[in-house]
């Protein structure tokens, strides 16, 4: 058949190798795309998806391997602008537009057409270009929109314009849906098999299953760094993804604890819990000694729920009762009443990289290491220091140390180190393990399970589901602010988690 | 009605408002000769300013302006005691002295990736006591005030008419560089820089040229206003200008141009200017001590910032609330 011969092929790379100093990312893997298909490219946090699409577009540098597109053998050496002049386009969720400029400037950034002869922009003739690109794919923009003022949905078609401009034919789309409505989602999808049928190749980058399932042509497997598989026509169901995806088998080894009912009091009980556009009528209880772990894709809005109960952002409606009293979270107010927060985004969130162990540790528990006047005493900090250091086994254990200078794991510990060493009755910690080696992370179970038998309510947030069946007592799913799922005893696996966040639940809840 | 719309003619209001309190406060207010007075305070203030909306487009900022106006008064002081030659040729080396200076800024700031605020607070100490240094000095060694009798830069000093030359150099400056931001490539380039320098350089752009070409003319700007302001004055002396910035910065953040970069334009820095200038020229007028000039525009900073904020704030907030509505809406329609 004429569409497999190798002429057909507008990209083809052979045993990309990558490692990032340490651990192989990428690990001899094959990756091809033919003229005008839908691709998707799949795999768990981790499986070497970004790197790949990274080394593509010439945003970092592969250690092995060939690549050739269009007949071209493009060099290791390759930078974002030489492929995006060979035509490979990025459509970014978070944006590379620019703000404040209409949607006709962005389009055509450094290539504006200018009056004849003159140096001067034709302003008209530009707009009518644009209005020209939109009107042909008959989107709903004007030219002379403000970027500012449009939804993510719109502005992402005005990325697929730029690169439609730059006479892109391939485009690269990493997790274009996460913050789109369900109806923006179909019209995005109206636009891929636009494109499609223009002849341009699109990458589709998702977690979202169902998507993967209706969109593509052709789906690559990725696992661990390694190609696992591609799928064609027939082959592309969702529990076959999701199969290949995992992987592993999924016995009962002892990295799977049985999940267990806990009798102890309740901590904390939050019903039917509001927040527009984010959370929709959440109501769960977590139990003394309970770990409840929280899983959903991205945007799904469990780090919104957790923000709330910690006091960080407002909600709408609802209640949350605790410690049996009804409780307003603010975050001075959580800290003092025994709330531990680790948050989602390590270095911006969690830690002060210019400062020192001791003074990462210290800022979490200046009530007990001041004095009532407000003065700080040095010895009692760097005692709270030592306690975090040895607890946690932080490396290096010197409490002068910048914590910027530590290692992910280590930094991750003195994020939780803050918490520890105060009398803690509900920690929760979003995605605990992200960018941690593998030693830090058994760690930071081992840590998480010894909490929760001195007691500690742990709530976790993880997209690793490996982690999340590892860590939970329960695990309740969300799905578009919802709680979809709950599983509350004997042994869940990954894949019944997986399919729950995709919406793929038995019943037909969707 | 956009928000920069509604803002000028906000401004613009107040402007005449203020002006019709005054005449009727002081009859001398609204004579020809004070109007046109009031008009070269806000071009030499304009001009400078012209250069710092550009700097803040890139959301930058540029201390040494005020610098930047000492030296170049006194390069032109030098020239004129210790040379023969004339102002057609002392004059385009003074700017060009200005556009170097500039350059140093934006090499500083984009080779060595330094903070905008820190070099230019450091070349602002450096050219200050240059200037000082290369002022010409007395018998004892303090500071003379050379009276500048070049006739040809004199010159530059006087009306056409009733107007004086540097409102003319002002406007046409202001017009030719609003042409520029939104008519050029090299203009646009300048907002993209500014409102997202990388998604700047990954369209292309090379940011860096853009931010030292910015520099450039921010300092071209401040040694065009230094030799008006020389002229004007029929002398020259080192303090000229520090302090300046007060001024220059008022203007440019009530025309609102904001700090956070990729925002604003000319206009808006005219009707900042002309503010500002008929604020002062107001305080004299009323004859109130022109001590209480710095703390007014002070507190004028100070308010519009706060007003800009707070309207930020409820804007965006509106907007999310509307869209995530809307959306909603339709989700359950569909």
């Amino acid at each position: 058949m004429s569409a497999n011969s190798k002429n057909d092929l507008l990209l083809e790379c052979r045993g990309i190798d990558k490692n990032y100093n340490g651990p192989q990312v990428l690990d001899g893997v094959d990756f091809s795309l033919r003229r005008g298909e839908i691709h998707a490219l799949v795999g768990e946090n981790g499986a070497g998806k970004s790197t790949l699409i990274k080394i593509v577009t010439g945003i970092t540098n592969r250690n092995g391997g060939t690549i050739v597109f269009e007949g071209h053998e493009i060099p290791v050496e390759h930078s974002k602008i030489a492929s995006e002049k060979l035509g490979i386009a990025v459509i970014y969720q978070e944006l590379s537009l620019i703000h404040g400029m209409t949607v006709a400037q962005n389009i055509f950034l450094t290539k504006e057409p200018l009056l004849a002869g003159l140096p001067f922009i034709d302003i008209r003739k530009m707009n009518e270009m644009a209005q020209a690109m939109i009107d042909k794919y008959g989107f709903d923009l004007r030219a002379t929109d403000i970027i500012d003022r449009l939804p993510i949905a719109q502005r992402q078609t005005v990325e697929i314009l730029k690169a439609l401009s730059n006479k892109a034919s391939l485009m690269i789309m990493d997790e274009p849906t996460s913050s789109l409505t369900a109806t923006e989602s179909e019209r995005l999808f109206k636009i891929i098999r636009m494109l499609k049928a223009e002849g341009i190749t699109v990458v589709y980058i998702s977690h979202r299953m169902e998507e993967v399932y209706d969109l593509s042509d052709r789906v690559t497997v990725l696992r661990d760094g390694k190609l696992v598989s591609v799928l064609e026509g027939e082959e592309i169901t969702p529990a076959e993804i999701i199969r290949l995806m995992i992987g592993r088998e999924l016995t009962e080894d002892e990295s799977h604890h049985k999940m267990v009912k806990k009798e102890g009091d309740v901590v904390l009980e939050v019903r039917n819990l509001c927040s527009e556009g984010k959370l929709n009528d959440v109501s769960f209880k977590v139990r003394k000694g309970e770990v409840l772990g929280f899983g959903g894709l991205v945007g799904s809005g469990r780090t919104e729920l957790m923000r709330a109960i910690y006091g960080i952002d407002p909600f709408d409606s609802g209640e949350i009762n605790y410690l049996g009293k009804p409780y307003s979270p603010t975050v001075e107010k959580s800290i003092a009443s025994g709330y531990g927060f680790v948050p989602e985004e390590r270095r911006l969130q969690g830690i002060m990289g210019g400062i020192s162990i001791t003074g990462n540790v210290g800022i979490a528990n200046l009530d007990s290491i001041a004095s009532p006047a407000g003065f700080v005493s040095s010895s009692k900090e760097l005692e709270r220091a030592q306690e975090a250091i040895s607890i946690l086994n932080i490396k290096p254990p010197n409490p002068d140390h910048l914590v910027g200078n530590l290692s992910g794991g280590n930094q991750q510990k003195v994020v939780v180190g803050k918490w520890l060493i105060r009398d803690l009755k509900l920690l929760i910690v979003d995605e605990p393990t992200v960018g941690v080696d593998i030693g830090a992370k058994e760690e930071m179970y081992q840590t998480i399970d010894r909490l929760s038998k001195e007691g500690v309510a742990i709530l976790v947030v993880s997209s690793d589901l490996p982690e999340l069946t590892r860590l939970s007592d329960r695990i309740i799913v969300l799905r578009k602010g919802r709680i979809i799922k709950e599983f509350t005893e004997g042994v869940v696996t990954e894949e019944e988690v997986l399919r729950a966040a995709s919406g793929i639940v038995e019943g037909g809840a969707k | 009605m956009s928000v920069s719309a509604i803002r000028r003619l906000i401004l613009t209001g107040l402007l005449i408002a203020i002006g019709i309190a005054l005449s009727i406060a002081n009859p001398t207010f609204l004579t020809m000769d004070n109007l046109m007075t009031l008009l070269q305070e806000a071009s030499l203030t304009g001009i400078v300013a012209i250069g710092f909306t550009l700097i803040l487009i890139t959301a930058g900022i540029d201390m040494s302006i005020g610098a930047v106006i000492a030296i170049t008064s006194m390069i032109c002081v030098n020239f004129i005691s210790h040379t023969q030659l004339p102002a057609y040729i002392y004059i385009p080396i003074a700017l060009a002295g200005g556009c170097a200076i500039g350059a140093i800024n934006g090499f500083f700031i984009t080779y060595f990736k330094l903070p905008e605020f820190i070099v230019t607070l450091a070349t602002r100490g450096i050219l200050a006591g240059l200037a000082l240094i290369i002022a010409v000095k007395d018998e004892q060694g303090f500071v003379q005030n050379v009276f500048i009798e070049d006739e040809v830069f004199l010159s530059l000093g006087e009306t056409v008419g009733p107007v004086y030359i540097v409102t003319i150099v002002f406007i046409v400056l202001a017009i030719a560089t609003q042409f520029f931001m939104k008519r050029t490539r090299a203009g646009t380039n300048i907002y993209a820089a500014g409102a997202n320098p990388t998604a700047a350089r990954l369209s292309g752009i090379n940011v860096d040229r853009t931010l030292i070409g910015t520099y450039m003319f921010s300092g071209f700007c401040a040694a065009l206003a230094s030799i008006f302001l020389a002229a004007r004055m029929m002398t020259a002396m080192p303090e000229f200008g520090i302090g300046s910035e007060l001024d220059v910065i008022a203007s440019v953040v009530i025309g609102g141009t904001p700090f956070t970069g990729g925002v604003g334009d000319i206009w808006g820095t005219i009707i900042g200017t002309l503010f500002i200038a008929l604020i002062k020229n107001g305080i004299l007028k009323l004859g109130l001590s022109p001590y209480i000039q710095p703390i007014v525009i002070g507190g004028i900073i100070i308010v519009t910032v706060v007003l800009d904020v707070w309207y930020k704030h409820h804007a965006e907030k509106k907007a999310t609330l509307a869209a995530r509505r809307k959306a909603m809406q339709k989700e359950v329609a569909a």
